[in-house]
């Protein structure tokens, strides 16, 4: 049992007052290590405060997250996460952003150097090291976010909508991006995204969660070889399975 | 297949800006500046050479500037002007130490800042040139009395900036810090300081103006040499033109230092997208 994400039984509620806000209720999800899982729900389904419980950013829930068979505590270099918000600080460099993951990776300075090197050109930002991250573009940006959060090699990493700021086209280049480097280096991912066609795309199961309280309506197996061809029938066919599971018509599908 | 994708390979294109100069002065926005000045002092030539205003209390232009030669050959302006600055650069050493070190400590954990609130609120509506009587009396009339005063006074703008740039910093970045698990220490140095910077540098370059004025006020109470101490001699010999002398040298030296401010800050802050007019 190697490399393996266990959320067993998982919930998690915010008490306002007198009154109590369930926001995920009974979640259990097995992740295979190298997979891509893609979660996708309604606004308020808590697929991000998920996000949040599997880094490691809150620890108030009932149930257990287990990775490779032992209780996560804490945030850990293990698992990177991508925001939705590209989140560089605004007074280091490209690299210097990248290496702030590598602070307490242990690594020699030399190593550390590589890795940040070799990541800027594993995302296409080769010739930027020096830039700040005024001076990046809105995609630009996002994939020193996705560098930072892979240089560490976490075992997992989680994207929290990360290409839900982005213009039509440049999502589109980056879900590319995101399938090639998936690819080459063999990461966990989970990806959260409102985006029915970026979580067809790009990955190899898809839950569909609801909300109120937040919890799995569906699992989705996409068993589409890739690269996938977003106009194949096989793509619509799924497309619509997965919007009619988080409650649209059918009917309406085609159009979106 | 993938069609879309391909045609879009060349979509992105980066955004480079040019790269800043680290002294930008234009030449235009030079000139402009010294329309003003260059009136004033047209102004106050007209005003003399017409006999405006009698010329004990407004001196031409050419007699200060006299008053000015014979003041640094045969005077101690050197040494007085010396001495107001040795003051203005400790006062702001010392002041600007303790309030960006107070100011972090406070910033950073609220026991701290509840310890000192209520004191530092009231010492600080207490105004220098109030203490300054008292502090003559313990310190004598030289420089320490006057640093110590203006320390305190420099101190308060830059404690409050501190305290409240490092409480700007944004929960998005400390939240960050956790996930690439960065101690206490590095979050410090990483994310809030520099987060915290821009505040600290205007409160310094804010305190540097104040310190400059101050020293001529308290120069001016008590003391024996100094700007300050030459300015209110020159009004009780009538000497305007020594007097005129000194106003000019304090105007200068103040825009003086605001612009080496402005220079550092400039230079600290490149990362910094602002808007620049």
């Amino acid at each position: 049992m190697a490399e393996k994400l266990e959320i067993q039984s998982v919930s998690k509620h915010y008490s306002i007052g007198q009154n109590r806000l369930d926001v995920l209720s009974n979640i259990n999800i097995n992740v295979e290590s190298g997979h891509f899982l893609s979660i996708v729900g309604p606004s308020g389904c808590g697929k991000s405060t998920l996000l949040r419980l599997i880094v490691g950013l809150d620890d108030q829930y009932d149930g257990s997250i287990l990775l490779n068979g032992t209780r996560i505590g804490g945030t850990s270099l293990a698992r990177g996460i991508v925001f939705q918000d590209h989140r560089l600080l605004p007074w280091l460099t490209l690299e210097g952003n990248i290496g702030l993951s590598l602070e307490n990776s242990g690594w020699s300075r030399q190593d550390r150097a590589l890795a940040v090197e070799s990541h800027i050109e594993l995302v296409g930002l080769t010739g930027f090291e020096k830039n700040y991250p005024h001076q990046l573009s809105g995609g630009m940006a996002q994939r020193a976010a996705i560098a930072r959060a892979l240089v560490g090699k976490p075992e997992i990493l989680l994207l929290d909508e990360p290409l839900g700021a982005l213009d039509a086209l440049t999502r589109l280049r980056l879900q590319d991006e995101l399938l090639r480097i998936w690819r080459a280096q063999a990461t966990t991912m989970i990806l959260v995204t409102h985006d029915v066609d970026e979580a067809i795309f790009l990955s190899n199961e898809i839950l569909v969660m609801s909300a109120k309280p937040g919890r799995i309506a569906s699992r989705i197996a996409v068993d589409l070889d890739y690269p996938r061809d977003r106009a194949s029938h096989e793509f619509a066919d799924l497309k619509r399975r997965v919007l009619s599971d988080m409650d649209f018509s059918s009917n309406r599908s085609e159009a979106a | 297949m993938n069609s879309i994708s391909t045609a879009i390979e060349v979509a992105e294109t980066p955004v480079i800006l040019a790269p800043r100069r680290s002294w930008r002065f234009p030449k235009t926005a030079n000139l402009i500046g010294l329309i003003l000045p260059l009136a004033i002092f047209a102004l106050w030539q007209t005003a003399a050479t017409f006999a405006w205003i009698e010329p004990v209390f407004l001196p031409a232009p050419a007699k200060v500037a006299r008053a000015f030669w014979q003041m640094l050959t045969k005077q101690d302006l050197a040494f007085d002007f010396l001495a107001s600055v040795t003051i203005v650069g400790q006062s702001l050493l010392y002041g600007g130490l303790a309030g960006v070190g107070l100011g972090i400590a406070a910033g950073l954990s609220g026991r701290v800042e509840r310890f000192f609130g209520p004191t530092l609120d009231t010492i600080r509506h207490i105004p220098g040139i109030a203490w300054l009587p008292l502090i003559v009396l313990w310190l004598g009339i030289g420089a320490p009395a006057k640093i110590l005063v203006i320390s305190k006074s420099v101190f308060f703008p830059i404690f409050l900036n501190t305290l409240q740039g490092i409480r700007n910093v944004e929960k998005h970045h400390i939240e960050l810090a956790k996930v690439l698990t960065l101690t206490r220490w590095q979050m410090v140095r990483k994310v809030i300081l520099p987060s915290a910077l821009p505040n600290i540098l205007v409160s310094l370059r804010y305190a540097a103006g104040l310190a400059w004025a101050l020293v001529v006020v308290a120069e001016g109470l008590s003391g024996m040499q100094g700007l300050g101490f030459l300015i209110f001699r020159a009004q009780g010999l009538l000497l305007t033109d020594q007097l005129m002398v000194c106003m000019v040298v304090i105007g200068l030296v103040g825009f003086g230092i605001d612009r080496l401010m402005f220079a550092i800050q400039r230079g600290l802050l490149r990362w910094k997208q602002g808007y620049e007019g």
